[in-house]
């Protein structure tokens, strides 16, 4: 009956939240194609062109799957996608109960010429749980296929969270990811590596804000192919009592362009930013760039928007909402809310 | 109408400093309801120190005078409330705001509903980032479709001749004086070369 409740109630937040991520056709836990609440799958609904099973199944009926799985997985969601979708395709991984040590070991399939939008979940239902999350994911991209990924992540402040991350993406394969968090954890480690052949594309956007946390990050992008494009992309807020730590590379083994943009904004005295942006050139034909930079609030855009009436709270908030991305609502308690309310 | 009804600004022997130095001493300036003033200077002669302490920006210390706007001395209050009394001003250099697009500042600062057809320009724009990649003739529209949302009563335009041709300036000013001057909105003119104030037959006060 527990697991029930719960399920409704996060069902509803997630309904809400991806409702109001652009993605119209979610708008309640019936949308929701995996959902894991602790260390028990609650729900998998499946999709015309889509095969959607939990690892520990995928790893037992389908033998293939064992070449992509570290070892024998025991929480996560497998997805092999052999159609285009229209509908984007839902996960969500929540940590509802004190305590929870979750270990989801995800693998993402998407076949040749395929495009497919997928949005993915990981969160806190409560705020002191203090629960552990690992989530260890691998998602292949074949030849010529197309993926649209959505990546949110909602934690409490005495949770402990270590995501992991790994694209490999086949020639003229297209990814796009965004990763959203702006409830961080105690700790937040995140490591993502990407893998590109021939003609492939890759854009990562990467947004923090923390608050009364720390934050280490790695994001790897590998040009491996001719004509492959790499960009990343980190936007970082630190507010009262943080630490960021943020290295993102770019690797040019072969012929392709990359570009590599380290973006912080730092809110408070008593928070830290620091932001390593590397490229690695191994090819005379390829070329990588790189912009950074971490700061306050300018005074000039301060002064600019306060002279159209606006307080300075409400430039704050604006340029912050600028910052973090518009228009994107955030959870705080169980709730959907502006990012401007919370800041 | 009284005479203190009429005078929208009065400037009254005003002397600022910034940081330990002294800028300008005595000024006196008095704007009354629907009037031009152009302020005609060189570089460096003190005009955007004006017009800054006029606006409340922090670092500009008034020593001695006063700046009454609508029959207030307004020397102490902040810059959003010398806005809201009616204040506003078209940047020279407009700062690039990145992540907020023009649309999305329109809506939060707007007074009024502006008809974005009676502006000569691109149907982008509006949607494009603050300032990012936007043309001399584009900043100075977004600063003159911003300026007219917030239904001002005194405008003070920064150098708005610099960087525009003469056909996007004519542009300009048939806005100003549509959307501005009929209303019986007041202008200062802040420039070093005239051209603007040519435009407008403003009375000229020199700075030199």
């Amino acid at each position: 009956m527990e697991n029930l409740y719960v399920l409704r109630k996060i069902g509803k937040i997630c309904g809400k939240l991806l409702g109001n991520m652009d993605m119209k056709n979610v708008k309640n836990v019936k949308s929701i194609n995996y959902y894991q609440i602790d260390y028990n799958v609650n729900k998998i609904f499946e999709r015309e062109g889509a095969v959607i099973f939990s690892s520990p199944e995928a790893y037992k009926k389908l033998r293939w799957t064992r070449d992509y799985f570290k070892q024998e997985p025991k929480e996560g969601y497998f997805i092999w996608v052999k159609k285009s979708i229209d509908c984007p395709l839902t996960t969500c991984i929540t940590i509802s109960s004190p305590k929870v040590i979750q270990k989801p070991e995800n693998l993402v399939v998407i076949e040749k010429n395929v495009e497919v939008k997928i949005q993915s979940i990981c969160n806190a239902s409560k705020k002191n749980l203090e629960g552990k999350h690992t989530g260890c994911s691998k998602i292949i991209l074949r030849e010529n296929s197309v993926l649209k990924m959505k990546h949110f992540h909602s934690w409490g402040k005495r949770d402990w969270v270590e995501s992991s991350l790994e694209f490999f993406l086949g020639k003229g394969a297209k990814l796009s990811h965004t990763y959203k968090c702006l409830e961080i954890p105690m700790k937040l480690k995140i490591e993502n590596d990407t893998y590109l052949k021939e003609n492939s594309s890759s854009n990562l956007i990467i947004t923090i804000l923390a608050k009364d946390g720390e934050v280490d990050m790695h994001d790897s992008t590998f040009l491996n192919g001719r004509e492959s494009n790499g960009i990343s992309r980190l936007r970082m807020i630190g507010d009262k009592r943080s630490k960021i730590v943020a290295r993102s590379q770019m690797v040019a083994n072969d012929a392709g362009t990359g570009h590599v943009d380290c973006m912080g904004l730092l809110l408070s005295k008593n928070s830290s930013i620091q932001a390593i942006p590397e490229l690695i050139n191994r090819n005379k034909d390829a070329l990588l760039t790189h912009e950074a930079s971490v700061g306050k609030i300018s005074e000039e855009t301060l002064n600019y928007l306060r002279s159209r009436g606006l307080t300075e709270d409400e430039a704050i908030d604006l340029i912050v909402t600028g910052f973090l991305g518009e228009e994107e609502p955030i959870i705080i308690k169980g709730r959907i809310v502006p990012s401007k309310l919370y800041m | 109408m009284t005479k203190r009804a009429n005078t929208m600004l009065k400037i009254k022997n005003l002397s600022i400093r910034v940081g330990d130095k002294d800028i300008l001493r005595k000024i006196n300036l008095e704007i009354k309801k629907a009037e031009i003033h152009a302020l005609l200077g060189p570089n460096a002669s003190g005009k955007s120190t004006l017009v800054y302490t006029m606006m409340g920006f922090p670092g500009y210390q008034i020593i001695e005078g006063e700046i009454n706007f609508k029959g207030k001395n307004i020397g102490s209050i902040s810059i959003e409330e010398r806005a809201k009394l009616g204040i506003a001003l078209a940047f020279q250099h407009p700062p690039i705001i990145k992540g907020i697009k023009l649309s999305k500042l329109l809506e939060k600062i707007s007074k009024q509903v502006i008809n974005i057809k009676e502006f000569p320009i691109k149907s982008d724009l509006l949607s494009r980032e603050i300032n990012v990649g936007f043309s001399g003739g584009e900043r100075k529209l977004s600063e003159i479709m911003q300026i007219i949302s917030l239904s001002p009563s005194l405008v003070i335009f920064d150098e708005l001749d610099s960087g525009l041709d003469v056909e996007m300036l004519e542009k300009l000013a048939i806005i100003i004086k549509d959307k501005l001057l009929n209303n019986d909105v007041s202008i200062l003119l802040i420039t070093h070369r005239g051209v603007a104030s040519s435009i407008f037959l403003s009375q000229i006060l020199l700075m030199l």
